[in-house]
């Protein structure tokens, strides 16, 4: 936040502002003064013509004695009017001030010539029968200081004025900028896990998408704080009830008061070992998801990961004599999913059928592409999930209730969570059977990898 | 005593269950909250031991419950909600106590006869009977400073009545006192044990009263 490298927005719109009112006043200077030299020429014109005019009707006795002693120059370094008056190719009589060439060629109307290193404008005219020729001139010099200092009258209170006006806006944008201020003040006095949104209440338009962004984002990173706190929280909770059944196990197995109860309680200790190692994998999974750790365009074979994990789940299904059956189907077919994420999806989606399903039931797994799209179920036919409870079945550590078998309640939440990242859509459905769940996992064409 | 245990987790449920049977319980033990508190409607228990997350009806709802309908049963609150808010929700709630997982058996075990003792009105874990010294945290009896051997049944049924010493108990409240469902009671189950108490410490220590049940009398 080094204020050499951050523009102040004030700085600069002063910046601007003074600019552009500097330009549009240097640009009506510019006109003033253009048409001020214009209207200034054909006043001086007609003043020139007119004094023509008065010379041209006196007699040429009168002009000569004008020349000789009335017509001196009134500042000999500056004459305001200079007189020739030609006889033929013969300068008759001139004023003092006068060059000695001729000022214009013409013998009638306004030019304006060059002559003795001086530019002056000239109005000739022919006096009497026409063998006279009156030349009456300025110095153009003297026209130039005119308008110059009229151009200053016009332009010295504006230049006084341009700081005034600079003061002006700054002050001005300093108020107009106090919103921005106010949401710098109100955004450095949060607390850093405050979010509470900003009032956007009374905030200008141009303010406003920035504060409904601030906004969006702490309700998002609420959200996620929120999550990250209940899920550890969650997950604290749910590790200390199996280690609480393995501890309570073992000293059931210290105190035994026989061999059996000291078997059984020892076989408890085991199962808790096991279980908890699952639910600390099932977290570990979980806790990569949310980080956003995966692998996005990897795909797995479906037959090596599904034998794995029925070899892994036999046993427990064997205990409650169920089947395991896996839908004949491409034996080469990939799933949009790395391996270790596709295998936990399996592993989970049959635990839970296993763990749930009905004793001497079929536990079915099936994948394939079906219209673009690929899909993975796993159908059991057990009593299944009532349709009202299968929402709340997805959440994370939700167990359902009168539910008596073990389990943290992690499974389908850990596989939507998979599905989510992965681009697949989970549904959980009535098992074609008409009895049991069929968990569905469907990536609609734009996923489909093979 | 007879205890209650409410825990829905099967491997802790059953290890709480055998581990209080082990030091000298009789326990129930029932998965849900609906399920506890038709046990509590039904029997008399010592004390409970609750679990708060519970399917159907929450450990704090079934608490609630039983103290507004009056049931003044010791319960000890085992969660593992650890946050203290939970822990004084949970105490004004109505339990006795609040106990965060994971547990020693031998300390609940403890707890739980100590909730027994105070609601009993006893001081001291020892109960001293005119000659009779009961020790309920080293499950043993001194009848005229000589140990006697008694099997834990026996031992039960001398708590239950030193414990209501004065009172006459029924038999079959002494039944549901030192047995929990399900486990086998033969017809003259305490006839035997308190015939066997007799033979062991006195044959006066306990008074049949005819048609009621069993008394120990208070030393006068």
């Amino acid at each position: 936040m080094s204020a050499r490298s951050a523009p102040s927005l004030r700085a600069r719109l002063s910046g601007l502002v003074l600019a552009a009112v500097g330009l549009l006043w240097l640009a009506a200077l510019a006109a003033s003064y253009g048409r001020a030299r214009h209207e200034l020429d054909e006043l001086l014109d007609a003043h020139l013509a007119q004094a023509a005019a008065l010379l041209v009707a006196q007699s040429s006795d009168d002009l000569d004695e004008l020349a000789r002693g009335h017509l001196p120059a009134a500042d000999p370094d500056k004459p305001r009017l200079v007189l020739q008056l030609w006889d033929g190719g013969r300068l008759r009589l001139h004023s003092a001030d006068a060059p000695d060439a001729r000022l214009s060629p013409r013998t009638q109307g306004f030019d304006t010539r060059r002559v003795a290193g001086v530019d002056w404008r000239v109005f000739s005219s022919v006096q009497g029968e026409g063998s006279l020729v009156l030349q009456l001139a300025e110095p153009l010099a003297q026209r130039g200081h005119l308008a110059r200092s009229v151009l200053w009258r016009l332009a010295w209170p504006l230049l006084l004025a341009l700081p005034l006006i600079g003061l002006g806006v700054w002050l001005a944008l300093g108020r107009g900028l106090r919103p921005l201020q106010r949401l710098a003040a109100a955004v450095a006095a949060r607390a850093p896990l405050d979010a509470t949104p900003l009032p956007e209440l009374g905030a200008p338009r141009e303010v406003l998408p920035l504060l409904q962004r601030l906004n969006a984002l702490f309700a998002r990173s609420a959200e996620s704080l929120a999550r990250e706190r209940q899920f550890s929280g969650d997950a604290s909770h749910e590790l200390r009830t199996p280690i609480a059944a393995i501890r309570a196990q073992a000293q059931v197995a210290q105190g035994a008061r026989d061999e059996v109860e000291r078997r059984t309680a020892l076989a408890q200790v085991i199962a808790g070992c096991d279980r908890i190692t699952h639910l600390i994998e099932q977290l570990l999974v979980l806790a990569r998801l949310d980080a956003g750790a995966t692998a996005a365009s990897a795909t797995s074979a479906v037959a090596p990961l599904l034998q794995d994990v029925f070899a892994e789940l036999a046993p427990a299904a064997a205990a409650r004599g169920m089947a395991l059956h896996a839908a004949a189907g491409d034996a080469a077919l990939r799933l949009p999913l790395p391996p270790d994420l596709l295998r936990s999806v399996l592993r989970n989606l049959v635990e839970n059928a296993v763990r749930y399903g009905r004793d001497g039931g079929a536990v079915c797994v099936e994948a394939g592409a079906a219209g673009g799209s690929l899909f993975l179920s796993v159908c059991d036919d057990g009593p299944g999930i009532p349709a009202e409870q299968r929402a709340a079945a997805r959440r994370r550590f939700h167990r359902l209730p009168g539910q008596e078998r073990s389990g943290a309640g992690l499974g389908l939440a850990l596989v939507e969570r998979i599905a989510e990242v992965s681009g697949a859509t989970l549904s959980l459905d009535d098992a074609p059977a008409g009895r049991g769940l069929c968990v569905r996992l469907r990536w609609d064409a734009p996923a489909t990898k093979r | 005593m007879r205890a209650l245990v409410v825990e829905d987790d099967p491997l802790l449920g059953d290890a709480l269950a055998v581990g209080l049977r082990q030091r000298g319980y009789a326990v129930d033990w029932v998965r849900d909250g609906l399920a506890a508190e038709a046990a509590l409607q039904a029997e008399p228990f010592a004390a409970v031991v609750l679990d708060l997350g519970l399917p159907r009806l929450s450990g704090l709802d079934l608490l609630r419950r039983r103290r507004a309908a009056g049931d003044t049963t010791p319960v000890l609150i085992l969660t593992a909600r650890d946050a203290v808010a939970e822990r004084v929700q949970g105490l004004d709630a109505g339990a006795d106590d609040y106990v965060v997982k994971p547990v020693d058996l031998d300390e609940l075990a403890a707890r739980l006869r100590a909730l027994v003792r105070r609601g009993a009105g006893h001081a001291s874990a020892v109960l001293a009977l005119g000659e009779l010294r009961l020790d309920a945290a080293a499950h043993t009896v001194h009848w005229r400073d000589a140990a006697v051997d008694l099997s834990p049944r026996e031992f039960a049924l001398l708590q239950e009545l030193a414990q209501s010493a004065g009172r006459v108990l029924s038999r079959q409240q002494l039944e549901q006192r030192i047995y929990g469902w399900g486990e086998e009671v033969e017809s003259n189950a305490i006839e035997v044990h308190v015939h066997h108490l007799r033979r062991k410490l006195d044959p006066s220590l306990i008074v049949t009263v005819r048609g009621a049940g069993y008394l120990l009398p208070k030393p006068a």
